[in-house]
């Protein structure tokens, strides 16, 4: 491992900057009102990754507001443009961009999110060509967590919040430093731009990450949803939904998108997927009227049921990583964990 | 009760057979059944199309012939395979494919929403965007060699036509073929030059028409599809079912009633999609994907999915 | 004094007192239903609980996290004609009386027990009051049928629409023409469109909203400054005179974008403009914008 102390930690991101787009985790606003200088920067109130520029407020103690998802898939994606006269359409794909790009920071519980993404955008017949182009030109650095929010949960889901093995680098935080472990060829190659910054840390031991607050082991819990898709919980559950699609976009692991467009001009017409949630009303309603899931019971059932046991089905693991947004973030407090609990409380007839 | 025991193999992942990750490029794109997509490298692009023919079925249904921009066939999908059909400025939707030629697929589409009734709009010639196949498509091979009956309602002959031609473009591979076709009125009947003309002269086949309501100058059988079935006393067959969901679902449980075994039993689904490639999610009936793992599935397969459809 | 009032001496005493309240109205099945607040997963959770049983009674609790408005989940049951009792905080309490002004709910089917708040924390292990009681102009519930009435009640505004959404606006007003551009269009930009704010306003009341219609489709699905300004400003505009500042589009947003600014601004002109109390404060008014006086201002039209 070698390191770089923390109050440094810039002299290597500007180093990867001038290779990459490097992507770095970046405060949100902290005050409780809306702080105006704030805003006129452009910072919106939610910590996220932004590219990287000199003397942003960088963000270390846990995981972001909003997930890292969208560097890979965009919450709305340009697919291509069309030029529609008279009877004539042409159709012109946008330009895929190639400039390598760095992801700084990512904890633990999002670097399992991108393997469900890979999961389901590269795999199962198809490639989605927009996430590959992404995904394939960048290169992950995650970060050990010593410290943790009220929601966090990675360690119900079997994640190692220190441990990334999927990522390129693995940063460690040890206290005063961070110390970095390649663990691809990608990252070691990484890693030759910024060696000058490092020096050794020999037998250096990250800080542990403390106890989390929620424990819901999810030891059973797709075998038993597999007998419960008419059991009363959904009926006793859906009430509290509010049906907004916050879970959905904070969720790093939900994919669900549509495909739409905009006319800049009435024979230009711009084609772009964007970001849509199974808790909207209109998400499966047909042209002709019919609604498979018409009320909220089926779709809550369905995004549950979906997180924990078809995807499991589907792409063999379960959709969930225990980064907690949701439970931070649920307006009603319908979230997976409590979810989960109410699952493994649940009677069932056998 | 549902008991969720999805098959296996019924969610397909042709990486199986083809393809891995990461080398799609250098193989081409597989759908679900293993077909090749030859779509080009981006599966969500549609490649440029003309709508060279437009013939009106009924008030409300017509029929469009699609070739590529540069007079070839768009793609060369199975029977049931699907299609995504865009007008840009209106959007896309899927349909399924009902029958093609050297040069052309066709689709047959009722007016229901923003982009169909753009569609009933336009001229001959118009240009599109096309891109397909997708799905899974009709199992041929289980139905060669086989007695079929078919059994449909509305605009639901769309799919099944295309099995249809296919049998009897392939007569000898095909035992007896039985048609069940019915519709609300006589000019809801899809497809009359097939009905009327082409397909009394196939051999080996029973054609038997139906409408819901008593009209002047019909000489046929009045009365829903599910009852007539039953007054057919029809032996069990392979069964090929589509129309509308409640057609569907009365037709399926006399089918059931007369004998007709739930694997030989073969329907299409129809959900909201997006994408067609199995990535946009919300056509899903449990674990499975609607557009890459049906549309057609077997009444078997239906009973061990969730009732969500 | 009233009987249907019961003097509690702490918040402590709160929660006891409504689990006694929630089970004799179940048993004696005068509602069916008892819309009131659990423990959620974490200490600093609470969340809304939905109570059939009488046994079922003791989960209910008041803490200082209960922020949850629940007269939005009254909706569920419209024209259902079953009775439903429901637990109101002061703010709470004004949009249960917006929502029967506008006959969405009728107050016959509705047991109204109201709590004098004594006010709710930001998080855990602090003092700070959250964000919502800066707005609050009534601790106590301005409509009710059972009320706890706690002493340590707080109102965080001694004026009409709020001192405290005065300062935030004059922070935006004060702005130059290109400081507040940018301040808006940073805000709607970063907006992500999950329709938590639209979907919690318990005045937002519409069957089918406009924003979910596909034909036609007024605003895209797609994320952009564009549509996302078209969605808040028209947000804005239709709760406009029914916004009781309760504070709940802004607590739910899940990127803590001052959603309700917009609504102070167009309550306080209303205010400014109609010189009418702020909306809901008592059943038998009339909601502002939904009645005409010959001295209504009129330049506009």
């Amino acid at each position: 491992m070698r390191k770089i102390a923390k109050t440094r930690i810039d002299d290597v991101l500007r180093a990867l900057a001038s290779h990459y787009d490097l992507y770095v985790p970046v405060e949100g606003a902290t005050t409780r009102t809306s702080d105006v200088t704030l805003w006129q920067e452009g910072l919106v109130n939610a910590s996220r990754f932004r590219l990287y520029e000199e003397g942003l407020p960088l963000y270390w103690r846990t995981n972001t507001g909003l997930s890292p998802k969208d560097l890979f898939f965009p919450q709305t994606e340009k697919m291509y443009t069309a030029v529609s006269q008279n009877k004539t359409v042409e159709i012109y794909e946008e330009p895929a961009d190639a400039k390598p790009i760095i992801l700084f920071g990512v904890r633990s519980c999002d670097m399992a999110s991108i393997d469900c993404m890979d999961r389901v955008f590269l795999q199962k017949g198809y490639e989605d060509t927009y996430y590959r182009n992404r995904r394939q030109r960048t290169h992950i650095f995650a970060l050990g967590c010593s410290t943790h929010e009220d929601a966090c949960f990675c360690t119900s889901m079997d994640i190692d919040p220190q441990a990334a093995p999927a990522a390129d680098v693995q940063i460690s935080d040890l206290g005063d430093a961070f110390g970095f472990t390649p663990q691809s060829a990608k990252g070691q190659q990484t890693l030759a731009y910024i060696d000058g910054f490092l020096s050794d840390a020999y037998a250096a031991t990250p800080l542990p990450t403390d106890p989390m607050l929620i424990n819901v082991p999810l030891a059973g819990v797709t075998e038993k949803l597999e007998t419960m898709f008419d059991h009363p919980l959904w009926d006793e559950l859906s009430p509290r939904c509010i049906g907004c699609g916050a879970c959905t976009f904070l969720c790093p692991t939900c994919y669900c998108f549509d495909i739409n467009h905009k006319s800049p001009a009435h024979t230009h017409i711009v084609k772009q997927r964007s970001w849509d949630s199974c808790m909207f009303i209109d998400y499966t309603c047909m042209a002709g009227g019919h609604n498979p899931r018409p009320s909220k019971t089926e779709r809550v059932r369905n995004r549950f049921l979906d997180k924990l046991l078809y995807n499991r089905q589907r792409h063999g693991r379960v959709f969930c990583v225990g980064c907690g947004r949701c439970v931070a973030k649920c307006p009603v407090s319908l979230e997976i964990a409590t979810v989960i609990q109410k699952i493994q409380a649940a009677e069932v007839n056998p | 009760m549902f008991v969720h025991k999805i098959p296996t193999a019924h969610i397909h992942d042709p990486q199986n057979t083809s393809a891995g990750l990461g080398n799609s490029t250098a193989q081409g794109y597989f759908a679900a059944n293993g077909q090749p997509v030859p779509a080009g490298p981006n599966p969500l692009l549609p490649q440029r199309g003309v709508i060279a023919k437009i013939k009106t079925e009924t008030s409300d249904t017509k029929t469009f012939s699609i070739t590529g921009f540069d007079g070839a066939k768009p793609f060369t999908p199975l029977p049931g395979q699907l299609g995504m059909l865009s007008l840009p400025a209106y959007g896309e939707a899927m349909f399924s494919v009902t029958s093609q030629d050297q040069t052309h697929i066709d689709m047959t589409i009722k007016a229901v929403g923003a982009l169909t009734n753009a569609l009933h709009e336009i001229e001959e010639g118009q240009e599109c965007g096309i891109r397909g196949p997708y799905g899974n498509g009709f199992p041929l091979d289980f139905c060669r060699g086989k007695d079929l009956t078919f059994i449909a309602g509305g605009i639901g002959l769309a799919p099944v036509r295309s099995l249809i031609k296919y049998c009897l473009d392939n007569r000898a591979d095909f035992g007896k073929l039985t048609i069940v076709y019915g519709a609300r009125t006589s000019d809801d009947l899809v497809f009359k030059e097939d009905l009327f003309e082409n397909w009394p002269e196939a051999e080996n086949k029973n054609l038997h028409l139906t409408i819901d309501r008593e009209e002047e100058a019909w000489p046929g059988h009045v009365g829903f599809v599910p009852s007539y079935v039953e007054e057919l006393a029809l032996p069990p067959t392979v069964a090929i079912v589509c129309g509308p969901p409640i057609m569907i679902k009365f037709t399926l449980a006399n089918l059931e009633k007369m004998g007709f075994l739930p694997n030989e039993v073969i329907t299409t689904m129809e959900m909201r999609m997006k994408c067609g490639i199995g990535k946009c999610g919300r056509c899903n009936i449990g674990s499975c994907f609607v557009c890459l793992d049906g549309p057609v599935f077997t009444l078997e397969q239906l009973n061990a999915m969730p009732a969500e459809y | 004094m009233n009987e249907n009032v019961i003097q509690v001496s702490g918040k402590s005493e709160i929660s006891q007192i409504m689990r006694e309240i929630a089970r004799d109205l179940l048993q004696q099945k005068t509602v069916s239903l008892v819309i009131g607040w659990e423990k959620g997963i974490l200490p600093n959770k609470s969340a809304p609980a939905f109570i059939t049983q009488s046994h079922d009674t003791d989960k209910l609790v008041f803490d200082e996290y209960c922020y949850h408005n629940l007269t939005k989940y009254l909706l569920q049951r419209k024209g259902s004609g079953l009775k439903t009792a429901i637990f109101v905080k002061g703010c709470d309490s004004r949009s249960l009386v917006g929502l029967v002004q506008d006959n969405q709910v009728p107050r016959e089917d509705i047991c109204i027990i109201g709590i004098s708040c004594p006010g709710l924390m930001e998080e855990r292990n602090t003092v700070i009051p959250a964000k919502k009681c800066e707005t609050c102009y009534t601790s106590i519930p301005v409509e009710y049928d059972f009320l706890i009435d706690c002493p340590d009640t707080k109102t965080g505004d001694d004026e009409p629409g709020g001192s405290f959404a005065h300062r935030e606006l004059s922070k935006v007003e004060n702005m130059t023409l290109d400081q507040r551009d940018t301040y808006w269009q940073t805000m709607f930009q970063g907006c992500i469109r999950c329709y938590a704010c639209r979907n919690v306003c318990p005045v937002c009341s519409c069957k089918e909203c406009c924003f979910d219609l596909t034909s036609p489709d007024w605003v895209g699905k797609g994320n952009n400054t564009s549509d996302n300004s078209f969605y808040h400003l028209v947000r804005a505009m239709h709760v406009a005179g029914r916004c009781v500042s309760c504070g709940e589009c802004e607590r739910v947003c899940p990127i803590n974008l001052p959603v309700m600014l917009l609504n102070s601004k167009l309550s306080l002109s209303i205010e400014e403009l109609f010189d009418e109390p702020p909306a809901s404060m008592n059943l038998d008014d009339t909601a502002t914008l939904s009645q005409f006086k010959p001295e209504d201002p009129e330049e506009f039209m």
